[in-house]
Order: structure tokens, then sequence, then C-alpha cells
């Protein structure tokens, strides 16, 4: 595996955690979460390429969509944590904490025994 | 930034693109709201831009970060055909879902035309059995120096062939095509399912 398809792999695996987490603190529409994870991450490649997972996360019942009109020249679709996605953000979030652990464990272990080994 | 003619019609472009790719694959209260969400993206972007240095480049900037349109389509399609096919189970959406595989990717491809010789080789022995009572002479199996080969029907039954078989051929021929349909749904199912889990991992 290259190193590009790993990183890719990486931040696919990320993404959904990443959207749920953007939107578990309130509602927000589609351009506010890819600005949202601009800010914070480099997760978004291609911002056309959210609104699809944004759809499926949806359909899974994770959010809730809802067009809001008035507010904006443009409608808005706003998104919103359900409380499915509110369990299963919880899990994950538990999940990616207790594998980044290990994975630094692992790592400081390694560094160890190169030091060692030195 | 307020858009010119100019610019009015790149974004009216790129969405009419958009709309086309969708559209080969999606159902269309589907494709109209996913339309919409991405005009709303745009219309956004856009008017939070400053026009300086100029439109063009400004317009064209904003639509590279959104992505071209045929790749914003093909991420539609392939979050949400495959999803609909798995959890349907639909003979429609599997369809399309394997289309989608098969045009995009190399292993889909191939994956395709195995579903497809299976679903074919099922619906072949149907038809033989709907034709039989219809066309006795004309329907039956094939043999081949004295080797059965498959179910067959021809119109008229060409010098030399060989084809056999009564009214018996009927129930054979329902059961072994129904049976070749349904195995092949399962597998392109389970194909499916595949994909998915490949997808989310």
């Amino acid at each position: 595996m290259s190193h590009e398809t790993w990183q890719e792999q990486l931040r696919r695996g990320s993404l959904d955690l990443a959207i749920l987490l953007t939107v578990s603190s309130g509602p927000r529409y589609g351009l506010a979460i890819i600005q949202h994870l601009e800010a914070f991450t480099d997760l978004v490649v291609t911002e056309g390429t959210i609104y699809p997972i944004l759809g499926r996360l949806t359909r899974e019942g994770l959010l809730d969509a809802r067009w809001v009109e008035g507010e904006a020249p443009h409608p808005r679709k706003y998104y919103r944590l359900t409380p499915l996605g509110a369990k299963r953000l919880e899990h994950m979030t538990r999940e990616w904490r207790a594998f980044a652990e290990k994975i630094a464990r692992l790592i400081d272990a390694a560094r160890r025994d190169d030091h060692a080994a030195h | 930034m307020q858009l010119t003619d100019t610019g009015e019609s790149r974004v009216n472009g790129y969405l009419f693109v958009l709309e086309r790719s969708l559209k080969t694959f999606l159902p269309g209260d589907v494709v109209r709201d996913a339309v919409r969400e991405i005009e709303s993206h745009l219309r956004e972007r856009i008017a939070a831009a400053s026009a300086a240095p100029n439109e063009r480049e400004v317009l064209e900037k904003i639509l590279a970060e959104l992505g071209p349109p045929l790749r914003v389509a093909q991420a539609y399609s392939a979050e949400r055909t495959i999803d609909e096919a798995v959890a349907t189970g639909r003979f429609v959406p599997m369809i399309r879902a394997i289309w989608h595989l098969a045009i995009s990717t190399v292993v889909g491809f191939f994956a395709a035309l195995g579903l497809l010789v299976g679903y074919l080789i099922g619906v072949a022995w149907v038809a033989v059995a709907v034709i039989k009572p219809i066309f006795p002479e004309n329907a039956g199996i094939q043999f081949v120096h004295g080797i059965p080969v498959g179910p067959a029907a021809q119109f008229p039954v060409a010098p030399g062939t060989d084809l056999r078989g009564g009214y018996w051929v009927i129930p054979l021929a329902l059961t072994v095509g129904l049976g070749v349909l349904v195995v092949t749904q399962r597998c392109a199912r389970k194909y499916l399912a595949w994909w998915r889990e490949r997808r989310l991992s």
C-alpha cells in the first residue's frame, strides 16, 4: 500500500466521526460543516464529496436534515445529530481514543527499543 | 460578489452537468435535493467572495474547491446506490449499483460480467419453460454429440440440431432457471455488501 493510499484510508475512516463531532454542538448547514472541518483538520480534500456523506449519515438515521428558507438569500440545509447519532458518536469517540492510545503506546515502545539498541 | 451573466452561465453549466450525471444513477427527487444543496453551497461561497482580481478566477477557484461535477456526482452515486441496493435488495437499485461499479472500477467490471452471465443463464432456462408449452418442437435441451449443453429455443430448428425433451422440460427449466436467478441475486447482494464494507472500512 502506498503512503497516499494509507493517508486516504485514514482520512475516509475518520470523516464520519469528524462530521458527527462537528454537528454535536448544534445544527449546522453543509458549508458551515465544511468550514468547521477545514478550520480544524485537513480532512476535506474536495468540498463536494462531503455532501454525499452527509446524505448517507442522514439515511442511516444518525443525522436529521431540514431545509431552512429566509435565513439567507439561498435556502440552507441544516443537519443535526439524532439520539441514535449521539449514541453512535459516543461509541466512536470512545473507540477512537482507545485506538489512538494503543497506537501511541506502540510508537513510544518502538522509540524506546530504538534508543536502547543505539 | 455579484455574478455577471458570464459567471451565472458558468455556475448554471456546472449545475447542469452535475444534474445530468446524477440522473444516470439516482432517482429524480434525490437529484433535485442534491443539486439544490450544491447550488446553495455555491451561492453562499460566491456571495462571500470578493470579485478581485477578477470574477472568472475567483469563480474557477470556488468550483475547483467544490470539485469537478463528475467527481461530485460519482461520490453521490457511490454513497447512495450501493446503500440502497444492500438495504432493499430490490432488483433495479441492485442493477444500478452493479452498473455504477462496473463503469468505475476494473473489479466491478468483471464482477458485473460474471453476474450478467448468471442472470442470462437463469433467464434462458425460464424462457425455455415459458416457450415449451407454446412451441413444443422448438424448445428443449440441446445435445451436442450426445452431451446436453443447455436450454435452447430455435425458430425454425436448424438442421442437425439435436433438441430433446418432452413437457417434463418445463418444471426442470423453471427450477433450474429460478434457482440460478436466486443464487445470482444473492451473490450480487453479497458482492455489493462487500463493497459497502470495504468503503466504510
